[in-house]
């Protein structure tokens, strides 16, 4: 029980990490997200029930979220759209595109194989698959991010995103950041996307409806819980952010709370979450 | 690094994970449930009237046939409120229940509870097709862990009623949504059932509600009535429907009945609670081990309430005969 939620922690902490790379790092409330989350989640799961293999299936359905990340980029910078309005017209837009893909509004998995599938031969108990492919590509995804960030291109990126005149007076084309950063972003969360309807056996094009609230979460917590930090404590800060985050809600369930309300009690945590530092701040005297 | 609480906290979880790895791989087999009462675990998709008249139809059944929640059985209920990302975690804490059977009302809540076992059997609640969906391999004999109910209209109990109430009509026409997959399933299997009886059946496709209008005006002048499936985009645009059937005295026939409250003649459509009822009764028979579910196969309702709108029917100078009058429930007031 508790192993299923630190697993399901790990996989969902991916969609924090490419939420992370916008939100945190751009200053960009990218709200495509939950329109590419459940996009990876559709590609992926179309391009397994047409007999692709688990792991190219996935890394289809990265390469679509980067392509719902360079639709929103296109029209936050060529376009001139604000970058919300830009998020939410590629967002609703994407529903069809899943209808499109999957040719109904919901695509079950039962009975195909999964990227999980792949540790059988392994014969753990269950729900170890989650948690040891969840590690593998997190440890993939963090080092990407890292060795991104330390690139002369990501030192750009970060420039962009901590002052943009100043980017622009060193020459960087921000404009080109931005788009890569969607991209970038964007097919991290397809990534997770992808992922998750695996482990849950089916994707839906509903399935983005309150995502972005998740992966905000494990940013939030992380940060609340471990504050100033070096770039690499911050991610793994993420990563178990989402993991306390699952199992919060776990314990919701497991208090016997009618799970009818449930929104409003993760809404509530999250709410504590946020104003928390604040009380810090003033006990510190900061 | 250097933060010690990361550092502390990534330690507990590590050891948390051995530990429970070890200690999972030794009992991994021996998972046995020894319940004095037997469990049930009800996972549903969201609240919507339609859905909730099925659970209180399941639990009414199930104290019918001797499992009280609280006295002679538990019942663990769960809703996901339509949040998908939570069905998994709420599939979990059901199977943590020990429950002996589970039961999934509307097709995502049953999809996450399949995914979380082959072994403890699930029962279906109104989910229109079952193989499609992934869930069975075959509607007559399932084969795994799975059965249920599904909520697919009776078809052949609606064209039977056609042919009581529009004598001599032959010319059936069907209007539908073209962006939505049921719709197209359904669409095939009136057709079939609609042959077999010698309609004249011809299907008209709309991609929106924005071309109802015109759609409707052509039918008008092909077809003797229409028929309506379980469709959201008619059922948003039944107004627009009705309308151009009444300037044309064109009955419609639906398969929903809050459909003919809003203007469609008659038809003949499960009754929520008892597809509840039958659900309890699947339920039931697992639990009694007079079942299983490997070959029991997909209950598909042959017939349901009848449904008239005595209005329209005068409206269209429809005389219903008294013998379907009588077992009918009667929606719409007679002006006369």
């Amino acid at each position: 029980m508790i192993i299923s939620t630190i697993g399901q922690g790990f996989l969902w902490a991916i969609l924090g990490l490419g939420i992370f790379l916008t939100f945190r790092v751009l200053n960009f409330p990218d709200l495509t997200t939950e329109g590419s989350f459940p996009l990876g989640g559709a590609v992926c799961v179309t391009a397994i029930t047409n007999g692709v293999s688990p792991i190219l299936a996935t890394l289809i359905g990265v390469l679509a979220g980067m392509l719902a990340g360079l639709a929103t980029g296109l029209l936050f910078t060529k376009g001139k759209i604000p970058i919300i309005l830009s998020g939410i017209l590629v967002m609703s837009g994407l529903n069809s595109v899943m209808l499109f893909v999957m040719k109904s509004p919901n695509l079950s998995l039962l009975n195909q194989s999964k990227i999980f599938d792949l540790l059988n031969f392994l014969n753990l108990p269950p729900d170890y698959d989650k948690i040891i492919v969840g590690l593998i590509i997190l440890i993939l995804v963090v080092g990407g991010i890292i060795i991104f960030l330390n690139t002369d291109l990501g030192q750009a990126y970060i420039a962009t995103g901590d002052n943009e005149k100043m980017a622009k007076s060193l020459g960087i084309q921000t404009d080109r950041m931005k788009i890569l950063g969607l991209m970038i972003s964007n097919g991290i969360i397809a990534l997770s996307g992808a992922l998750i309807a695996q482990s849950e056996g089916y994707a839906d094009i509903n399935k983005g409806i309150g995502v972005i609230v998740i992966g905000l979460a494990s940013i939030i917590l992380g940060e609340l819980l471990f504050g100033e930090l070096t770039l690499f404590e911050r991610l793994i800060a993420i990563v178990l952010g989402s993991v306390i985050y699952q199992l919060l809600i776990l314990v919701v369930i497991q208090l016997k709370l009618d799970t009818t309300y449930l929104k409003i009690y993760s809404s509530v945590i999250l709410a504590v979450c946020l104003i928390a530092p604040q009380f810090k701040l003033k006990k510190g005297g900061r | 690094m250097k933060n010690k609480k990361l550092i502390g906290f990534l330690a507990v979880l590590v050891v948390f994970i051995i530990v429970s790895f070890i200690k999972d791989n030794h009992v991994q087999k021996k998972r046995i449930t020894e319940n004095e009462i037997p469990t049930i675990g009800v996972l549903q998709f969201v609240s919507h009237p339609a859905l909730d008249d099925i659970y209180k139809g399941l639990v009414d059944e199930l104290e019918k046939q001797g499992f009280k929640d609280g006295k002679t059985a538990k019942i663990v209920f769960q809703n996901g409120q339509a949040d998908q990302s939570k069905l998994t975690s709420m599939s979990q804490h059901l199977l943590n229940e020990k429950s002996d059977v589970l039961v999934g009302i509307a097709t995502p809540a049953a999809q996450a509870l399949a995914n979380q076992t082959t072994e403890v059997p699930i029962v279906l609640g109104a989910i229109s097709d079952p193989k499609s969906a992934g869930l069975v391999r075959d509607n007559q004999k399932p084969g795994g862990n799975i059965t249920g109910v599904s909520d697919q209209s009776p078809v052949k109990a609606q064209l039977d009623l056609v042919k009581e109430i529009l004598p001599g009509k032959k010319k059936m026409g069907i209007l539908y949504s073209s962006a939505e997959d049921n719709s197209a399933y359904q669409v095939e299997k009136i057709t079939k059932e609609a042959k077999k009886i010698q309609f004249e059946v011809k299907s008209y496709a709309v991609p929106s509600t924005n071309e109802i209008a015109q759609m409707m005006q052509v039918m008008a002048k092909e077809v003797d009535f229409v028929y309506l499936p379980t469709d959201n985009t008619m059922a948003n645009a039944m107004q627009t429907i009705v309308d151009i059937a009444n300037t044309n005295k064109l009955p419609i026939i639906p398969s929903v009945d809050s459909m003919v409250e809003q203007g469609g003649l008659a038809t003949v459509g499960i009754n929520q609670y008892d597809l509840g009822t039958q659900t309890g009764k699947m339920v039931a028979s697992i639990l009694k081990k007079e079942s299983e579910p490997k070959d029991t196969p997909i209950y598909i309702f042959e017939t349901g309430d009848t449904i008239i709108n005595q209005k329209q029917a005068d409206f269209l100078g429809i005389n219903i005969p008294k013998s379907i009058l009588e077992k009918a429930t009667i929606k719409g007031v007679s002006k006369k």
